[in-house]
């Protein structure tokens, strides 16, 4: 049957609505791309290579490939800055989009993570974090641009400007909209935001990226004893987050790796509860990994600033089980996979179910794409915690089902 | 955006050849039937689906067990689907849209053309008994036999205390935790029972298996989470260990010990390997490890991997490799009609001289020979790495978009430019160049006298090439891959960081200094790594000065 004239709405520019998007594309099915920020790429965009002497297989750079193929696909029409207001479900599904709040909102901004590097005209414009998002660079405050005229980057668009409102009529809708890294925060004993070399596990990412090697944030230098601790917001019945979040064993032992092999000389402990599984050859990678890491298997509660930015650690030994204090000089939570704060919203919008943890709810056991409603379907992390990896196969599941809806197949 | 030259329509074989009986096969099948292809689907044993050993499904409800035996009877009723048993695939020739595959059925070989192959085959299961030092006996079960008794005679645990020991052998994963987390699960919700789990890193990124671990829990299980193996006497009834949390040394006399399972790839996979000439990866799958080759391509165009053939995971996960397979399929084989460019991957017969070296050396096995004896590149099989090109020794072999002449004019141009010092930068287009422009466009620092010459693959780049640049006036020359285990076409960066050993050697021999080339691996992610990459040649040359081969 022709796909012609069949539209499918993705909502969510991260890698699975980029993968949900291109899959379809390829069918010359006709896609509206709603990104709420004014960026694609979601957070894995924003992380960065982790290799050795050797791949780590994180799949960072399958997302700058993914992103490529969006933008240079014309069957793709993106709608940055914009989210969803509601919708008309009669035959065809009429989503009303309005243009997005978030980044003019400081606070919805703060809670839901997401930063953009700054150029020169610090406050005044973002950056995007990969070369294949267009446009790079955004205006937030127009009167310092309007001010320092020559400073503004070339092509830089205003916020204003974008987004969209409007309605489009579409044959199946793709919630693809993400998750929110746990806030560190409200971990009060590690001090996150209080002290300077405290940083999250996406903030190492970002630093990476950018600088090309992690450094402490106080003083540009390469660390020389870093602590990883794991299972920061994840496994916490405390806190009601009753879920490994997949990806922080494998991106802390990878990154304490990469630590390794740039300098030698330095130290990394990993402190943790049980270490999850990274890639194929897991066995292998990790008797690399305790060759080359000190592994403890506790998680510090307290954190305590020392001179020099350098911060103390304190936790229970495990021969003896009295308390033990070190000093680090840069600490990393890896902080897990939360529930976007839209889910319940979206939900709402939809007419589908949220699971016990917040997460979208698939229909049945055997299929994780689709959902209760007829039409409307879930790809990535929205539905879940996932890898890189397992995100794209689960958009590549919700394409396939998409078009099995639409009669295309 | 192709560097190809329109070509002709080629009219190719859309039958697909599946893999494995299991229900991921069977999925399969049916997947790839209801887009309108015919299917072959093979097993080894006599059994498909249901009738089939199944060690690996679990958190399966009586919902899902229904709509698998559906699935199953629709299949076995379906015209388009044609399913042999105690068929193995004896060869394969051809390539992808006309393979030739030769079925063996004890001993009638049956002969079969199609377009495209999917590998489903099944895991390996075996109990771990050994690596504990103990034997099976009737207080020494595996994972299957508890579960067994928890179906046929539950009773039979009524008052008992079991130990479980999982992980503490050797590493496991979330299926085989969740197997275990259940059977606890249902043991403690008969009277009177008592179970210790006794493991290393309990593997929960699974959906859900957090919350079953702590219902385990909340029903009275115990964990034990050890440093190293218990000692456990010869007839299973004592097992001592250092409890780390009370800090002692501990005994327990429980009625029954369950030892866990390991999964590994199936014992076919060796030989399919070879026989489709499929790389295997790590722990024997059909799949490397190899970011480009997820969800489920091999390194073969045409020849596709899911569910066990490729990784330990769930069926549901399993089934979700299939949709992206059968996606793929449809992409691949679509109408039957594929336009095939001329020029992708060109082989002068006239300089042909059979030697073949590219039939060996190409990754994606897309070359093969024809009756007048010259290599034949099939265009819809070739991934255009350029490795063959540069390992010819005839160079007969040009690459569309990437000729010798092409590549060597880039250069010459390339070093006209005025700034100095000269650097010549052989960029993958994958990585390297990537991240070059990625470099420029966030304005990292570049020196002003940096060229980057875009090639396909690094594997593309001739020990010519590397010494010809310096002869045109190079100061410096730069060969920059994808790191190891991330090249696109497997191991191009290695033919590449060879071909700069090479290099090495010859400029020691001329008296030019080693230190002018360099290899470099990058990820296309890496503006400011491949920023501090030239900035060190530019400052090695400062050092040692401008190429004396400079008149």
């Amino acid at each position: 049957m022709s796909t012609e004239n069949k539209k499918v709405m993705v909502i969510g520019g991260g890698i699975a609505g980029l993968t949900v998007a291109w899959e379809l594309s390829r069918f010359n099915i006709s896609v509206e791309l709603i990104e709420k920020t004014c960026f694609l790429g979601g957070h894995a965009i924003q992380f960065c290579c982790k290799a050795t002497d050797e791949c780590l297989q994180c799949g960072a750079c399958s997302v700058e490939d993914m992103l490529k193929k969006v933008a240079d696909e014309p069957n793709i029409n993106v709608h940055l800055a914009t989210e969803v207001e509601s919708i008309n479900k009669d035959k065809k599904f009429a989503v009303s989009l309005k243009k997005s709040s978030l980044l003019t909102d400081s606070e919805k901004l703060n809670e839901s993570g997401i930063c953009y590097e700054e150029s020169s005209l610090k406050g005044a414009v973002l950056r995007g974090y990969s070369k294949n998002n267009t446009p790079l660079y955004v205006i937030l405050d127009k009167k310092i641009c309007d001010d320092n005229p020559g400073a503004v980057p070339e092509g830089a668009v205003e916020l204003d400007k974008m987004g969209m409102s409007g309605t489009i009529e579409v044959d199946a809708v793709v919630l693809a909209s993400g998750f929110k890294p746990f806030n560190a925060e409200i971990k009060e004993t590690y001090g996150y935001r209080k002290f300077n070399n405290v940083i999250t596990g996406l903030d190492m990412e970002r630093i990476k990226r950018e600088k090309g090697a992690i450094v402490r944030p106080s003083d540009g230098k390469e660390p020389q004893k870093v602590a990883f601790i794991q299972c920061v917001g994840s496994r916490d019945e405390r806190l009601g987050n009753l879920w490994c979040s997949h990806v922080c064993c494998p991106y802390a032992l990878r990154m304490a790796e990469n630590i390794k092999y740039k300098n030698n000389e330095s130290e990394v402990t990993v402190f943790y509860m049980d270490i999850q599984n990274a890639g194929k050859n897991f066995p292998e990678f990790y008797e690399k990994c305790k060759l080359n890491q000190r592994f403890i298997r506790n998680i510090p509660v307290d954190i305590y600033p020392m001179e020099g930015d350098q911060l103390r650690l304190r936790y229970m030994a495990e021969d003896d089980g009295l308390p033990v204090e070190e000093v680090f000089d840069l600490v990393v939570l890896s902080i897990g996979i939360m529930p976007n704060l839209e889910n319940s919203s979206l939900a709402e919008i939809f007419g589908i179910e949220l699971t016990d943890d917040g997460f979208f709810a698939g229909k049945d056991n055997l299929n994780r794409t689709s959902t209760s409603k007829s039409g409307i379907f879930i790809a990535g992390t929205a539905e879940g915690p996932k890898t890189i990896a397992a995100s794209m196969a689960h958009a590549g599941q919700a394409a396939g089902e998409v078009m099995k809806h639409l009669g295309v197949s | 955006m192709t560097n190809f030259t329109d070509g002709k329509e080629l009219k190719i074989n859309t039958d697909v050849l599946v893999v494995g009986g299991g229900f991921t096969g069977i999925k399969a099948a049916s997947e790839i039937s209801n887009l309108g292809y015919q299917v072959t689907l093979i097993e080894n044993e006599a059994n498909i689906g249901s009738q089939k050993e199944q060690k690996t499904l679990v958190g399966l409800t009586d919902e899902d067990h229904k709509c698998l035996q559906e699935m199953e009877s629709r299949v076995t009723s379906d015209k388009r689907i044609e399913i042999l048993t105690k068929t193995k695939i004896a060869t394969i020739k051809g390539m992808p849209g006309d393979f030739s595959v030769r079925l063996s059925n004890n001993d009638n070989i049956l002969e079969k053309k199609v377009g495209a192959v999917v590998v489903a085959n099944d895991f390996s299961v075996n109990s771990l008994n050994d690596k504990y030092g103990l034997s099976l006996s009737d207080n020494i079960l595996t994972q299957s036999q508890i579960e067994e008794i928890l179906v046929s005679d539950k009773e039979k645990l009524a008052d008992k205390t079991v130990a479980f020991l999982v992980g503490l052998a050797q590493e496991t994963n979330p299926l085989i935790m969740e197997r275990v987390m259940r059977t606890v699960i249902d043991i403690n919700e008969i009277d009177g029972t008592a179970t210790y789990i006794y493991t290393g890193n309990l593997k929960v990124a699974s959906d859900g298996l957090e919350r079953i671990y702590k219902e385990g829990r909340d029903k009275g299980a115990t964990y034990f989470k050890l440093q190293e193996m218990p000692k456990i006497s010869q007839d299973g009834k004592i097992v001592s260990y250092h409890d780390p949390v009370l800090r002692r040394d501990i005994e327990v006399s429980p009625d029954m010990i369950v030892v866990d399972d390991e999964i590994y790839a199936g014992k076919n996979n060796a030989d399919l390997s070879e026989i489709l000439r499929v790389d295997l990866g790590a722990g024997g799958f059909l799949q490397k490890d190899n970011v480009h080759r997820f969800p489920v391509y091999s390194n073969r165009e045409g020849i596709f991997v899911v569910g066990p053939g490729r990784d330990v995971q769930k069926l549901q996960a399993a089934w979700m490799d299939v949709e992206n397979a059968a996606l793929e399929i449809k992409s691949f084989l679509g109408n039957g009609i594929k336009i095939v460019p001329d020029n992708k991957a060109v082989v002068d017969t006239g300089k042909c001289v059979f030697c073949l070296t590219c039939y060996r050396c190409c990754p994606h096995g897309a070359i093969y020979w024809a009756e007048e004896n010259k290599a034949v590149i099939s265009p819809l099989a070739c991934q255009s790495c350029g490795i063959c090109a540069s390992e010819c020794p005839m160079d007969a072999i040009q690459i569309g978009g990437f000729t010798d002449d092409e590549i060597k004019n880039s250069v010459k141009k390339s070093l006209d430019a005025k700034n100095e010092p000269k650097i010549v930068a052989f960029c993958c287009q994958n990585s390297a160049f990537e991240a070059g422009e990625m470099a420029k466009k966030f304005k990292i620092k570049l020196p002003d006298g940096l060229k980057m010459i875009k090639v396909p693959c690094a594997g593309k780049i001739d020990l010519d090439y590397i010494l010809n640049t310096f002869v045109e006036g190079a100061d410096g020359v730069l060969i920059m891959a994808c790191h190891n285990g991330n090249c696109k076409s497997e191991k191009g960066n290695i033919y590449a960081g060879w071909r700069v050993d090479d290099a090495h050697r010859m400029l020691e021999e001329t008296g030019l200094e080693k230190e002018r080339l360099r290899f470099v691996t990058l990820a296309s992610n890496m503006g400011s790594g491949f920023s501090s990459a030239v900035a060190e040649m530019e400052n090695k040359i400062k050092e040692i000065g401008l190429s004396p081969l400079r008149n």
